[in-house]
């Protein structure tokens, strides 16, 4: 929690707003921070049954954040080397947190979840956007790897289908994102997805909130969502691709 | 209330109690568990068996426990638990049965009777039939069905739809791979399975059981062993709680 994420519990219902809209809610170390504190704060909540992840404006959140993943400080990155691991990293444990959270998580994709923002939709229990939201992965466009969220994406959609949509890079719409099943629910407009999450939201809260809860743990035994150490291999390898030369180039031009 | 035929290769395993909506009970879990067990067990003249088919009597495949036999259940809810370990023992059956299972699922088959579709190689199911676990909403967890769900329709497809208590189409099922051939009426789903099941029938004994065994092995069935049951002893481990037990009270005052 801090002035980058925002959490707000009503009854059984929490809602964790990512709120940096002037940058697309992109993903910089202090706003992984503050949803890394929204989410060890919901972890003393016992009360809380559904947990929805939404986006602040018109974007759900667009990824990486440019600035802090370049690293030469004369092309406007941060100039600090170790900075695009950290994120990383960060990224990574955040994903294994949000999942091994007791209440049903729902992401609210309410615009474009790209790279590591559509990763972050893909850890929640339930999709839910609207049709012309733009969803996907484009890190091989870049010359980089999405390997934190790759094993996510396999957990969701299976790992045929990780493969193909993942080596292809690209977004799509939701739409698209439904019929490959990335997203669970598909609104016709974005000014219906309120409505959307709503009704699936409401399901959650009628439902016995141990019952879900077990079920929940189970399906992450049996789906290994708890193995941390392979996200964070993810982060490193993925660190390690965004170091080269050739992504530096074209996340520099990118920027530009 | 299970009924026998066989036709041919194709043994026919009817739940038979139209009138509730061929709802479970234990007897008729046990009674299917055994029925499917024979099929395993068969050494020569019922050896002749080469197809299983799973049918519901009447207007839909079955819809769920009979839970009216819950009523009076104690706190060590005894029934309950009888219905979950006798539901996991039917699936469990299906899936070890060297014989190809192919299951009728026309009108509607909702919590334990969407339960057993896991244990189906084949399921035949019309376009527009009820599916679904909602039985998150009296505090049981549909865990049962956890490890075949992930075989079946992967892991995202399972967490979708175990954790949401809404009840999906035919249409969806398939769309997540629970169901593998959809049927627009409701007549025609029985005549589709059964002819599916002749053909299996039809094929040779030990092309089909090595490969049903195999293809349940390349999914996983091995390298995580005792899923079904963990996932059986997550339903039960809930049903003594406050939770189910209130919520089961209150459907007998509706």
């Amino acid at each position: 929690m801090n002035e980058l994420a925002s959490l707000n519990i009503e009854g059984p219902v929490a809602t964790v707003t990512i709120n940096r809209p002037e940058q697309r809610n992109a993903m910089s170390i202090e706003m992984l921070e503050g949803l890394h504190a929204c989410i060890d704060r919901l972890e003393e909540e016992p009360g809380v049954v559904v947990t929805v992840i939404t986006g602040a404006g018109r974007a759900f959140c667009a990824g990486m954040d440019l600035k802090q993943v370049i690293i030469d400080e004369g092309s406007g990155g941060s100039g600090e080397p170790m900075l695009p691991k950290r994120l990383l990293a960060s990224l990574a444990r955040l994903t294994v947190k949000i999942r091994c959270l007791s209440s049903v998580v729902v992401a609210k994709v309410n615009g474009a979840a790209i790279g590591g923002g559509c990763g972050l939709a893909c850890v929640c229990d339930l999709v839910v956007t609207h049709a012309d939201a733009k969803l996907g992965f484009p890190e091989v466009d870049l010359g980089l790897c999405p390997a934190v969220v790759a094993p996510w994406l396999v957990r969701k959609i299976g790992g045929g289908p990780a493969r193909a949509v993942l080596l292809q890079g690209g977004v799509m719409s939701g739409t698209r994102a439904h019929e490959i099943g990335i997203a669970d629910v598909v609104s016709p407009t974005r000014d219906d997805l309120d409505a959307a999450t709503d009704e699936v939201v409401h399901r959650y809260t009628e439902a016995g909130p141990e019952a879900l809860a077990a079920t929940k743990s189970l399906l992450n035994d049996l789906d290994r969502s708890r193995d941390l150490d392979l996200v964070l291999r993810g982060a490193e390898l993925s660190a390690a691709v965004l170091a080269t030369e050739a992504a530096q180039a074209n996340l520099i031009a990118r920027l530009k | 209330m299970i009924r026998i035929e066989t036709d041919g290769g194709v043994r026919a395993i009817v739940l038979d109690r139209p009138d509730k909506r061929n709802a479970l009970t234990p007897e008729m879990l046990s009674d299917l568990t055994d029925a499917v067990r024979t099929v395993t067990a068969a050494k020569g003249d019922d050896a002749a068996v080469r197809a299983v088919l799973l049918r519901g009597e009447g207007k839909c495949f079955c819809a769920g426990f009979d839970l009216d036999l819950c009523r009076d259940d104690g706190p060590e809810q005894a029934v309950m638990k009888s219905f979950l370990s006798g539901l996991s023992a039917a699936i469990e059956a299906m899936r070890a049965c060297p014989r190809p299972v192919v299951l009728a699922a026309h009108g509607a088959a909702v919590a334990g009777g969407c339960a057993l579709l896991g244990g189906a190689d084949i399921v035949v199911a019309e376009r527009d039939a009820k599916l679904g676990y909602p039985v998150v909403r009296l505090g049981i967890s549909p865990a049962i069905s956890a490890p075949f769900l992930m075989d079946g329709a992967g892991a995202g497809g399972a967490r979708r739809r175990l954790l949401d208590p809404a009840l999906f189409d035919g249409a969806e099922g398939a769309r997540l791979g629970l169901v593998h051939e959809l049927v627009e009426t409701r007549d025609g789903v029985t005549d589709r399975a059964h002819e599916i099941a002749r053909s299996l029938a039809g094929k040779s004994v030990h092309g089909i059981k090595a490969t049903k065994a195999w293809a349940m092995e390349s999914a996983g069935e091995k390298t995580m062993p005792g899923r079904a049951a963990r996932a059986l002893d997550a339903s039960l481990s809930l049903v003594t709680g406050d939770e189910a037990i209130e919520r089961l009270a209150s459907v007998w005052k509706k």
